[in-house]
């Protein structure tokens, strides 16, 4: 059986003249919980809507499950859990009618697992959808997808709206039913420190391009922010070395690995080193996302940085 | 058990896992043999991945510290200090060698940084006789 529940290499999506996803390729392991990270707009639905066969990739292949995107649909959507970011279902039913219309096409569906999120969720049962608070559209939502007992879910925003206490017991739903079970998870959120407490794997994107995939806590063990302090230091990307920073006299390097070797090699450079610390999943975030922008400024005119060789 | 987790932290979560239990199990409030909760419960009930919690419990294993029985639970090991001397010695110095430079670039005498290494021990021993452990 293939080890990876979600594998896209070189998935591109164009509307029009925008590259919305361009050349994607990430990863998924099964029983995996993966936190699909981005900011708005950065093709992280369209990813999701490929996967499930609700969008055409322009370019590129994907498997889903070890079954192929587009060819196999039927047998994907048979398996997977999609909970989208509109929220959006009959607005005329009620949960408990949205429940016996969506049953019948899913063939692992538990009734006994309705009645227990519903419990668990305190999910409105008997009210229309369109009546119902943008958090109990989300409860909604979730009942309907946790109860296919799905081998993989793919939930895009899946707490928007809910309550701390209802954020508490979908992380417990995920930690103890989902990824206790074996099941994947691909999780989109900005909430990032959700996904920091129940993700193991993390995949970055921005303008629909990967910028980071890594095991989080090799993340956490490794990437360091290194502040330096000195003239004339290396001001270029590359390598180990994924955004370089000035703030005054002050540099600041987000290194991916060897952060100790870098540092003292900026050492031999004449740099004071004010600071090697590791960084949370927020503060890599912002690093790396607000790096990516087109015109970052008092880049023009720097000396290359030396190749840093790492060990 | 519990757990004081931080998940926005620098550290990984299953080395605040791994430090914590050696915490306890070095105070005492663990002794040989007592059961640990299953990854599933931990993981459940901390939120938390449970492979973040099964890795911290297999590194815990691999240092001695935790034995587990094949489908029957994890629990201290009897002799967690079962280790060579000299690795003991090996795994600590890069802690001691941490407390050396902060200390100095704080500018503390030497025997204050001793000092201190002191007072945790001591505290460490007040703990143990806290809980009334006769393990060690």
């Amino acid at each position: 059986m293939n080890e990876l529940a979600i594998h896209t290499d070189k998935l591109v999506k164009t509307y029009s003249k925008l590259r919305a996803v361009d050349e994607l390729s990430i990863n998924v392991p099964r029983g995996g919980v993966y936190g699909f990270l981005g900011r708005n707009g950065a093709g992280k639905t369209s990813t999701m809507r490929m996967l499930l066969g609700l969008a055409r990739p322009t370019a590129g292949s994907a498997t889903v499950l070890g079954m192929s995107i587009g060819r196999e649909q039927v047998a994907i959507l048979e398996r997977t859990a999609y909970v989208t970011e509109g929220k959006v279902l009959y607005g005329g039913m009620t949960a408990r009618e949205l429940v016996r219309f969506t049953r019948g096409f899913y063939p692992n569906w538990s009734d006994d697992a309705v009645a227990r999120y519903a419990r668990r969720f305190d999910v409105p049962m008997d009210r229309p959808f369109a009546q119902l608070s943008l958090g109990n559209r989300t409860k909604v939502c979730l009942l309907l997808a946790l109860a296919q007992q799905a081998d993989l879910l793919i939930f895009d925003e899946p707490t928007s709206g809910l309550d701390p206490v209802g954020v508490d017991e979908f992380q417990r739903v995920v930690a103890e039913d989902l990824a206790g079970d074996g099941r994947t998870v691909l999780i989109s959120s900005h909430q990032l420190a959700d996904v920091e407490r129940i993700a193991d794997w993390v995949g970055l994107i921005d303008n629909g391009r990967l910028l980071l995939e890594a095991r989080l806590d090799d993340i956490k063990s490794q990437y360091r922010l290194i502040t330096a302090a000195g003239t004339g230091l290396p001001q270029r990307k590359g390598g180990d070395i994924l955004s370089a920073n000035s703030d005054g006299n002050f540099r600041k390097y987000l290194v991916r690995a060897n952060a100790e070797a870098f540092a003292a090699e900026l050492g031999t450079q004449g740099a004071t080193i004010t600071e090697v610390s590791p960084l949370g999943l927020r503060e890599i975030f912002l690093e790396l996302v607000r790096k990516e922008e087109p015109c970052t400024s008092g880049n023009a005119g720097e000396i290359p940085a030396p190749a840093f060789s790492s060990i | 058990m519990l757990l004081h987790l931080n998940p926005a932290s620098g550290v990984p979560i299953y080395l605040q896992i791994e430090n914590q239990v050696k915490h306890y199990v070095a105070a005492g409030a663990l002794g040989p043999g007592d059961a640990l909760p299953s990854v599933r419960k931990v993981a459940a009930d901390m939120r938390i991945n449970p492979n973040t919690v099964a890795r911290a419990y297999q590194n815990l294993e691999r240092d001695g510290i935790l034995r587990s029985v094949p489908g029957g639970g994890t629990y201290v090991a009897e002799n967690p200090g079962g280790l060579l001397k000299s690795e003991k010695i090996r795994r600590l110095r890069p802690y001691a060698r941490q407390i050396a430079v902060e200390g100095t670039q704080l500018r503390l005498e030497p025997q204050e940084i001793v000092n201190l290494v002191e007072q945790e021990l001591e505290s460490l021993e007040v703990a143990d006789e806290r809980v009334g452990n006769s393990h060690r």
